[in-house]
């Protein structure tokens, strides 16, 4: 491209490639616009003008409703400690995992990256049911735990760790791909060199990895906090009643109270908490652009 | 071939294999969405399908899984569209649909009025099973408690509303019920329990007559009920999230009772998912609520016609003989209407009366109470 930039006639094609890029992206930025800016926008509004006989009307009634009523602010707030809890879990995870795909060379990494990655593909639903039978009341891990003469324990089904257990298996793959990726960009020179002078294991992760995966990581945690804190399956199927979590909270708001109005309130604040993570992630992708 | 032409030629055979679904609905194919669990799609497929296809030549039912209530009320507000600006709504028939819930759909003339449609079999319905007109019974089911008879001799099964709570609370974490918005079987337990403190009356509530005043004093006492067992329950008050999921319990010998609907306990006794040792005992006092599962047909589908006479075929002895005995639901035409073999057959399971809780405000209501007053009792970190 640069060898055709410097000949003559690069001011002609510039000019004859410059609306194709736009076209391009032009597809894609209405997509984003229509089925995603738009929605958001209209959710606003429809929350803050209400219709009322005389015409429409501003009220953060259903806003200020939400931030009084001890149920709602009890959903949200078990909403964020579950999506903090699975943030902290992935990273302990993940980070060993990826770690150990980027530096092994044996066979046996093959395997274990398959199965970090076959999560994937096993959907939530299934996951859910498959979860009762394994850590539910009397599941394979309670009668393993019996058979070997281990005290019974309760089972995380329909408590808040239920969900978590779900959420963090569910996310690992996303996460270790996104890790190992940044550790890609760790060169073997770097650390043999940290070697070389002496370096610890622990040194060399903490000095010499660490620094240049922060963006990964902020990225990977980002992409899993965005995915957890409206995650609707897992939640309801493993979780417990009350408190719910944002997502089953929503739905329910929406279709077994008839309220359309107070379901995209809720909406529009769970949508608020994960614009943050997502300016998080905009933001470090920005900052990798221009060196 | 080169590669430009390649993405050009796999480009227009993406957007040939993608119109089909873009057209209109064909004449003759009719589009039915159901809410029902599999099971009941099951049915449809094995029983409905092949025997009104063979009586009606040229016809094709088309079933389409709509997930639950929300998927086909998207559909519901589609058609309601498609009413307006007079297209086609590519739907014909919804299962276990209330035709209440598209806002403004039954003002507006989107459903058939049954009443009005002429159908030879209208008259059988059983007068318990009507609701409103745009509203088609076409099968029902109860709520019942299915037991561990291994662990519960039959005898000493609860008979009662008060032998139940007992029971329950003289065996804590045998009993689970499933969240009453997220499934029948406990949804029609808590609606028990609001039986119970009003009196065993199931007249006391009706579509129309919600109000808040009403709500403190006929709801509150029943949350102080269910508040008060909650302790006894499995897990110190845990609560599943659908009827399936208590179903798994009960199977895998976590808990001992559960409430279920009839057609799920007697095809998972079938299948195996419960064991042969479950045993199903209904309360005598006043049997635990069940519903009828209804039909409603869209007036501006293609195939309305076909759609009236399959419901009127739905309501025939032969499908409503089916509904017992291969669905292990029960009929929505009188008893009279059911041949008396099969009625001699499954006599324990013919509820004498079906109480029968309105929907609309009374069951908003219990949805948000429910959530606010009971469910709040399990401790997320215990």
């Amino acid at each position: 491209m640069t060898t055709i930039d410097s000949g003559h006639i690069a001011p002609v094609q510039a000019e004859r490639r410059r609306p194709y890029g736009l076209l391009l992206v032009a597809a894609p930025v209405l997509l984003v616009v229509w089925l995603i800016i738009w929605p958001i926008i209209s959710a606003v509004i429809t929350t803050l003008w209400v219709q009322t006989p005389e015409g429409s009307e501003f009220s953060t009634g259903t806003y200020q409703f939400f931030f009084s009523d001890g149920y709602s602010l009890s959903n949200l707030s078990v909403t964020l400690w579950t999506t903090g809890v699975c943030a902290i879990l992935l990273l302990l995870i993940c980070l060993p995992i990826a770690l150990y795909l980027r530096f092994s060379d044996s066979k046996v990494a093959g395997y274990v990256q398959g199965l970090a990655i076959f999560p994937m593909f096993v959907p939530s639903i299934i996951l859910s049911f498959a979860f009762i039978r394994v850590l539910g009341p009397n599941g394979t891990v309670d009668l393993l735990a019996n058979a070997m003469g281990l005290p019974k324990i309760r089972s995380p089904y329909l408590t808040a760790w239920g969900p978590v257990i779900g959420l963090v298996w569910d996310n690992i793959p996303l996460t270790v791909l996104i890790l190992l990726s940044g550790l890609g960009n760790v060169s073997n020179q770097a650390i043999e060199a940290a070697r070389d002078v002496g370096a610890r294991k622990l040194q060399v992760l903490w000095y010499i990895i660490l620094p240049r995966i922060g963006n990964s990581v902020l990225v990977a945690i980002s992409f899993a906090v965005l995915g957890i804190f409206s995650s609707f399956t897992l939640p309801y199927v493993l979780g417990p009643a009350a408190p719910e979590m944002m997502g089953p909270f929503m739905q329910r708001t929406f279709r077994e109270l008839f309220d359309p109005r107070n379901a995209i309130t809720q909406a529009v604040i769970t949508f608020g908490f994960c614009i943050v993570f997502g300016l998080f992630y905009v933001r470090s992708v920005a900052k990798n652009r221009t060196p | 071939m080169k590669r430009r032409d390649f993405m050009l030629a796999a480009g227009a055979t993406a957007g040939v294999l993608m119109m089909p679904r873009m057209s209109f609905a064909a004449e003759g194919v009719v589009d039915i969405y159901f809410t029902s669990d599999q099971n009941v799609i099951d049915f449809w497929t094995n029983v409905v399908k092949p025997k009104f296809e063979a009586a009606n030549a040229g016809v094709t039912l088309n079933l389409v899984d709509g997930g639950d209530g929300a998927g086909v009320s998207a559909i519901g507000d589609r058609a309601l569209a498609a009413l307006a600006s007079g297209t086609d709504p590519q739907a014909d028939l919804f299962e276990g649909f209330d035709s209440r819930v598209t806002v403004g759909g039954i003002d507006k003339g989107l459903y058939v009025n049954f009443k009005e449609a002429n159908l030879s079999n209208y008259s059988k319905i059983n007068p318990q099973a009507f609701d409103i007109e745009t509203n088609m019974p076409y099968r029902g089911s109860q709520v019942l408690l299915a037991y561990d008879t291994e662990k519960l001799d039959p005898a000493n099964a609860p008979k009662t509303w008060d032998d139940l709570v007992a029971w329950i609370k003289a065996n804590p974490g045998q009993f689970i019920y499933n969240r009453p918005n997220k499934g029948g079987s406990g949804g029609n337990f808590v609606r028990r329990a609001i039986y119970a403190v009003n009196g065993n009356d199931p007249s006391k509530f009706t579509v129309d007559n919600y109000s808040p005043e009403a709500d403190a004093e006929m709801l509150t006492p029943a949350w102080e009920v269910l508040k008060d067992i909650a302790p006894s329950l499995f897990e110190g008050g845990a609560y599943t999230s659908g009827n399936t999921q208590s179903l798994q319990l009960l199977g895998q010998s976590a808990v001992t009772m559960i409430p279920t609907w009839s057609d799920q306990a007697l095809s998972a006794i079938d299948q195996g998912v419960l064991p042969e040792t479950t045993g199903l005992v209904q309360l005598t006092d006043l049997g635990l609520p069940g519903g009828f599962t209804r039909l409603a047909v869209l007036s501006n589908g293609t195939n309305k016609d076909i759609a009236l006479q399959l419901c009127d075929f739905l309501l025939s002895e032969e499908i409503q003989s089916a509904v017992l005995s291969e669905l292990g639901g029960f009929p929505a035409v009188s008893w009279d209407y059911i041949s008396a073999d099969l009625r001699e057959r499954f006599a324990d399971i013919i509820p004498e009366t079906i109480p029968n809780f309105p929907s609309g405000d009374w069951e908003k209501a219990i949805n948000d109470g429910w959530y606010r007053a009971v469910a709040p009792n399990v401790d997320p970190a215990s």
